[in-house]
């Protein structure tokens, strides 16, 4: 069995038969994933002349050697034991880190590693779970085998009836999704960035009274069944923490109000395979889930260190497996665009396209092995499923740290 | 003619697909470039699906295709895969009441006749 590390379900059940090409059990997204393999391949290039990889390692060596700010960027596209010799090399040159956790997904993280609000494994959420509720979240197209892995559709230890008889799955979004459409019965159509009345109406409802903000009917209506329910599991996404932003607080009470009635839990609805394994990680070396920098030594974290600043202040950045210059807001990338860009990619992006060094590395999962963090914390364990000659993240960063 | 509109951003498989297939593939452009209105403000603006919209606010401007909507009406109100495109509009990630971030773009909408904006161009303006 293969790992897919298309999202961060990373699903553990991939057949191969015959090699990549001929793999079972792949969601779309996971397969245009394991096809990626075959395409917009990188090559060691600098300044954009074809180069030996010996020759770009170097290279990125002496550019972040001279860097007296350096930002290491990505991450959630590595593996643990790349994140780690991420975090021995920032140490080392005093670098910036920062993952691809948005601000607001950081807060939520944040307050669910530290267990200011109650997680579980999505192995509990198939067993346990009657209610499910996606908000700001559209599974269907982010992380397509939630539903039918965990969420909704399977038998588990307590539900063998599965989906129609034994579990509720509600939506919360500004728009219809292909999710909200699967939860029609359950489907809440919010205005842009009036999550946070939502919130307010649903503790109203629950406490019995007449909920100021939506439809009263069918607040009641949601009221009744989180009353009801016996084991519920709440999936936060974008949707979600960028619309209550300093008012995430707010989903922390509501979750504790629906704890003191019945079992409600939170695992936040990540994206790429090992976002949260950055986050942990991150957390249990420096006290920081993201945004620390080690310019004048000990882990910094606050305002200063927030993405923008980074991208702002550094003075040559290294990217791994991630393309911000397609990601990010307009002004955060442009910041980054104009700065010496080392980029450590197995794939073509924009950002390898604007970086000054190009370091091409194997794709984790098919070319590379190791250890990842699911969205909801499980360590999942995969191992190099074709055989080449391509070096790791892992293998690069310890390169060019012991070139430093 | 134009229209003061909330843009909100979203996944869409088929574009993620796309992107995978490569950043500089006409299928990803196609997917990424587009703008989904509301029908009435779609008629209100005189273009019909396909058809050239300029994009734009403070921070920058796109022009893209646009889509009528296939939801409830939902006037002042449009979607955006979340893509190059979409982050011209965003000016950083301080999200604020002043500044929602990508999941609340203010912008204004045109018919225009200017070529999409290609991802060439989009990546120029970064290092410009
Ligand atoms: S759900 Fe995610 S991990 Fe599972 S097959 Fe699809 S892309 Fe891969």
């Amino acid at each position: 069995m293969a790992v897919c590390t298309g999202c961060s379900l990373l699903c553990e059940d991939i057949e191969l038969v015959g090699g990549t090409s001929h793999a079972k059990n792949l969601c779309r997204k996971g397969w245009a994933h394991f096809q990626s393999l075959y395409t917009e391949r990188t090559k060691p290039t600098i300044e954009d002349q074809d180069a030996t990889l010996d020759g770009a390692i170097a290279k990125a060596s002496e550019i972040l050697a001279n860097a007296k700010k350096p930002l290491l960027y990505g991450w959630s596209n590595s593996t643990l034991e790349a994140q780690a010799a991420g975090i021995e090399l920032a140490k080392k040159i005093g670098a910036a880190l920062e993952g691809t956790t948005s601000l607001g997904q950081c807060t939520l993280m944040e307050q669910v590693l530290t267990g200011k609000i109650p997680s579980c494994t999505l192995d509990d959420v198939r067993n346990y779970a009657d209610t499910s509720v996606f908000w700001g979240a559209d599974p269907s197209n982010s992380h397509p085998r939630h539903l039918s892995r965990f969420s909704y559709y399977p038998r588990g230890e307590k539900h063998q009836k599965s989906y129609e008889e034994e579990r509720s799955c509600v939506a919360i979004d500004v728009r219809k999704s292909s999710t909200a459409t699967l939860c029609s019965n359950y489907f809440y159509r919010l205005p842009p960035g009036t999550d946070d009345q939502f919130i307010e109406s649903i503790m109203a409802a629950l406490d019995g009274k007449i909920p100021k903000f939506g439809d009263k009917k069918r607040m009641i209506e949601l009221g009744t069944l989180l009353r009801k329910t016996e084991y519920g599991a709440l999936f936060p996404g974008r949707g979600l923490v960028y619309s209550l932003q300093e008012k995430m607080d707010l989903l922390q009470k509501l979750i504790a109000k629906l704890s003191e009635i019945t079992a409600f839990k939170v695992v936040p609805m990540v994206e790429h395979y090992n976002t949260r394994g950055f986050n942990q990680l991150l957390l249990d070396e420096t006290g920081f889930i993201n945004s620390v920098s080690f310019h004048d030594g000990a882990a910094v974290h606050g305002p200063m260190q927030s993405m923008i600043e980074a991208a702002r202040s550094c003075d040559a950045a290294l990217v791994i497996g991630s393309d911000p210059l397609s990601s990010l807001p307009f002004g955060i990338a442009r910041a980054l665009a104009k700065k010496p860009l080392i980029a450590i990619d197995p794939r073509r992006s924009l950002t390898t396209d604007a970086a000054k060094v190009v370091i091409p590395s194997a794709m984790c999962g098919f070319e590379a092995g190791g250890t990842a963090l699911r969205m909801d914390g499980v360590k999942i364990a995969f191992d190099s499923v074709i055989k080449g000659d391509m070096q790791s993240d892992e293998q690069i960063l310890a390169r060019i740290k012991e070139a430093i | 003619m134009d229209a003061d509109v909330t843009i909100v951003t979203f996944r869409d498989i088929f574009q993620d697909e796309a992107g995978k297939k490569g950043r500089y593939t006409d299928e990803y452009r196609d997917l990424s470039a587009r703008i989904i209105l509301d029908r009435q403000e779609m008629a209100r603006l005189g273009v019909k699906d396909g058809q050239r919209l300029k994009v734009q606010n403070d921070v920058g401007s796109v022009v893209v295709a646009a889509k009528a909507s296939e939801d409830e009406p939902h006037p002042a109100l449009a979607f955006m895969i979340s893509s190059p495109w979409s982050n011209q509009l965003v000016g950083d990630e301080v999200c604020n009441a002043s500044n929602p971030g990508p999941k609340r773009i203010t912008a204004r909408v045109s018919p225009t006749d200017d070529g999409i904006t290609q991802i060439s161009e989009l990546l120029q303006r970064m290092r410009a």
